[in-house]
């Protein structure tokens, strides 16, 4: 095992202080920020309404729940990350990879373009997309064995199931184009207090699933032979943490489209904050890293070249791999994870 | 079975599958209505103006991405290594989605080959680079692949953004179809195929070496890295022609070369150009069946042209996963 240096009082709380305070400046920035730019002292005249009613809507009907959206979106993102990454004892384990995202997304580009008519629509079908994506991962891998196995054959589905996507895209009209490209890329734009009321309460309801998948984690990171010699099944306990993870993706994919490689990135982040910590204490940062790194992201892609709004899957898919590359490579367990 | 007898299955394999292409098509399917075409004057523009043409296009495609993949799994060592999974095909695509947008002559057939020649050296480039900082463990450089990959697919889908009314052809072209293709495409692909086998086949005997350790290479008086990143190159330009011209077929690169080395061994003197004639087959036949496929949903009260790369895709996940299972069972003892 490695040794963990001592860890002493002040270097255990540098980093709370720092994302503590990073979340409030994001979270000021994205209510100021964008057309009209508000300054940040006037916020809370703002929220109690005294001011203008322009200034009101944009801030409390628009920014606010794009904001809330972004930070539930992120959590989810990066709780899921790290339950897949610590089940396949995998960095590479990313739900863009496990055949759940594009099982969402190709869900929903069938409906749109057969004009399928679904209650709840785009919400209901992206969740069965996505269920049926990470079932069919979880059915290939049942007789496979080791982590590379189920990496491959979950990027194998994933493939599959862009290419349905892409089948659907080709073959739809112009108008039902700007939906589905949300669906291939991800993106926060025209979030409203419905959306928020519609999706949240979901997202809220499958955080608290990750507790209970901590023990099967525990079970996993004993390694495959091991758990089996103290007589627990790794198999079984890899496919309901699998399971846990597809939920958690589902409710994302179904409102924002694939946000990609957020649940690379924030895992990665989570493990340089807390080196040779417990998956426990990995959930809790991955989580809170990755809302606030979807709402950094969605920050970046409402602003940077406004009035043209970018798709913030693809911002996150530069963003998440390039830093998850770069903190993973100096890890020795990117390299062995992976053998 | 005897060398020469595989090699005359898989011809006349490949030359079957070519020939139910060409007998397939919206005015009419079968031998029957073939001849009945060739006789009509009219009908039989539509076999040689159109049908004969994406025939050669599909083999020429297929082979070039067998010969790209091959090459790549060699350098690689790794049996899984394909130009989707090495940045090399979604740099190609990203550049042939630049040169859509730009038009001109970069939009046509060989300003095509171009860009995507461009784009794929961009992304190989990158991998080169990272390669060269990350050590040369095979393993961990098909990860590195996925990553540029999903890298510069994300550039490529940010780009697609920019011109949202041309998203539906885009889209044809990110999976890879045949529709439309004709002889132009063909004039354009073909000198790359000649290219790529002759080459391919030169650099045979030295992939042959760096496949197994540098240390062989060196022993015999050769560079290792030059002669890497020339073949690097290759399977770019290959991989580059074919994903210009057809789109990102997927899995072919992947298959082909596996299938290949099944039949043919280690040998990539043999191996080399039976990918390329498996990828040949394999793209027959999947446009084969996407055709079909159409003309069954065109019964429909919508015409759908569904996309070969979908059947390449979907048929390719199934036997990448046997593959998979089968792998992970045989090297138990060893993972994790």
């Amino acid at each position: 095992m490695i040794d963990v240096p001592a860890v002493t009082g002040r270097r255990r709380l540098a980093p709370v202080v720092a994302v503590a305070l990073s979340a409030v400046a994001l979270a000021a920035l994205a209510l100021c920020l964008g057309q009209p730019v508000i300054a940040p002292g006037r916020l809370p005249a703002v929220l109690s309404g005294e001011a203008s009613a322009l200034e009101r809507v944009m801030v409390v009907e628009l920014r606010a729940p794009r904001l809330l959206l972004a930070l539930f979106a992120g959590a989810v993102l990066g709780a899921a990350g790290l339950l897949l990454q610590e089940s396949l004892r995998n960095p590479l384990a990313v739900p863009e990879l496990l055949g759940v995202s594009s099982g969402a997304a190709a869900a929903v580009a069938l409906v749109v373009v057969f004009g399928i008519s679904v209650p709840g629509a785009p919400l209901v079908p992206a969740l069965a997309g996505a269920a049926v994506g990470g079932a069919l991962t979880i059915m290939a891998v049942r007789r496979a064995v080791g982590p590379a196995a189920v990496l491959l054959i979950g990027a194998a589905i994933s493939a599959a199931l862009q290419a349905v996507l892409l089948t659907g895209v080709s073959l739809s009209d112009s108008r039902e184009q700007g939906v589905l490209v949300r669906y291939l890329l991800g993106s926060l734009t025209g979030t409203t207090w419905s959306t928020v009321v519609t999706t949240v309460p979901g997202m809220l309801l499958v955080l608290p699933l990750t507790v209970l998948a901590l023990p099967a984690l525990g079970v996993l990171r004993l390694g495959d032979d091991t758990a089996t010699a103290l007589g627990l099944s790794a198999g079984a306990a890899r496919v309901a943490v699998l399971a846990v993870g597809c939920l958690l993706v589902a409710t994302v994919v179904g409102p924002c489209g694939p946000i990609a490689w957020v649940g690379f990135l924030a895992p990665q982040l989570a493990r340089s904050v807390r080196p040779g910590a417990e998956a426990r204490s990995w959930l809790v940062w991955s989580t809170v890293l990755g809302a606030l790194l979807v709402t950094a992201a969605d920050l970046l892609a409402r602003t940077l070249l406004y009035p043209i709004e970018l798709p913030v899957g693809g911002l996150t898919a530069l963003i998440a791999v390039v830093g998850g590359v770069a903190l993973a490579a100096r890890r020795r367990r990117f390299k062995d994870a992976l053998a | 079975m005897p060398r020469r007898g595989v090699w005359t299955v898989l011809t006349a394999i490949t030359a079957f599958l070519a020939l139910a292409q060409l007998m397939t098509g919206s005015s009419g399917n079968g031998p029957a209505a073939l001849w009945g075409m060739l006789g009509d004057d009219v009908a039989r523009q539509i076999v040689v103006e159109l049908r004969a043409p994406r025939v050669l296009v599909a083999l020429a495609a297929g082979a070039c991405l067998g010969i790209a993949g091959c090459i790549l799994q060699a350098l690689l060592r790794n049996p899984l290594a394909a130009p989707e999974i090495t940045g090399i095909g979604s740099g190609a695509v990203l550049g042939a989605v630049t040169a859509t947008l730009l038009g001109g002559f970069s939009a046509t057939p060989h300003g095509m080959i171009g860009t995507a020649i461009a784009g794929g050296v961009l992304g190989g480039g990158v991998l080169w680079v990272v390669a060269a900082r990350a050590g040369s463990d095979p393993l961990r450089l098909s990860v590195i692949g996925v990553l540029i990959s999903a890298v510069l697919s994300g550039i490529t889908l940010i780009l697609l953004t920019a011109r949202p009314q041309s998203t539906g052809t885009m889209a044809q072209w990110l999976i890879g179809s045949l529709n439309g293709r004709g002889w132009a495409h063909w004039h354009a692909l073909w000198p790359w195929l000649v290219l790529v086998l002759v080459a391919g086949l030169l650099i045979a005997p030295v992939l042959g070496l760096l496949s197994v350790d540098d240390d062989h290479a060196r022993g015999v008086g050769l560079e290792p890295p030059r002669w890497r990143s020339a073949a690097l190159l290759l399977a770019v330009v290959a991989a580059a022609a074919a994903i210009a011209t057809v789109g990102a077929l997927s899995f072919v690169g992947l298959l082909a070369p596996h299938a290949g080395r099944l039949v043919f061994g280690a040998d990539h003197r043999r191996a080399i150009p039976g990918s390329a004639l498996i990828g040949a087959a394999t793209v027959c036949a999947a446009d084969t069946v996407a055709q079909q496929l159409t003309t069954l949903a065109a019964a429909g009260e919508r015409p759908l042209g569904i996309p070969t790369g979908a059947v390449t895709a979907i048929v390719g996940a199934v036997v990448l996963i046997r593959a998979a299972r089968r792998l992970s069972t045989l090297t138990s003892g060893g993972q994790s």
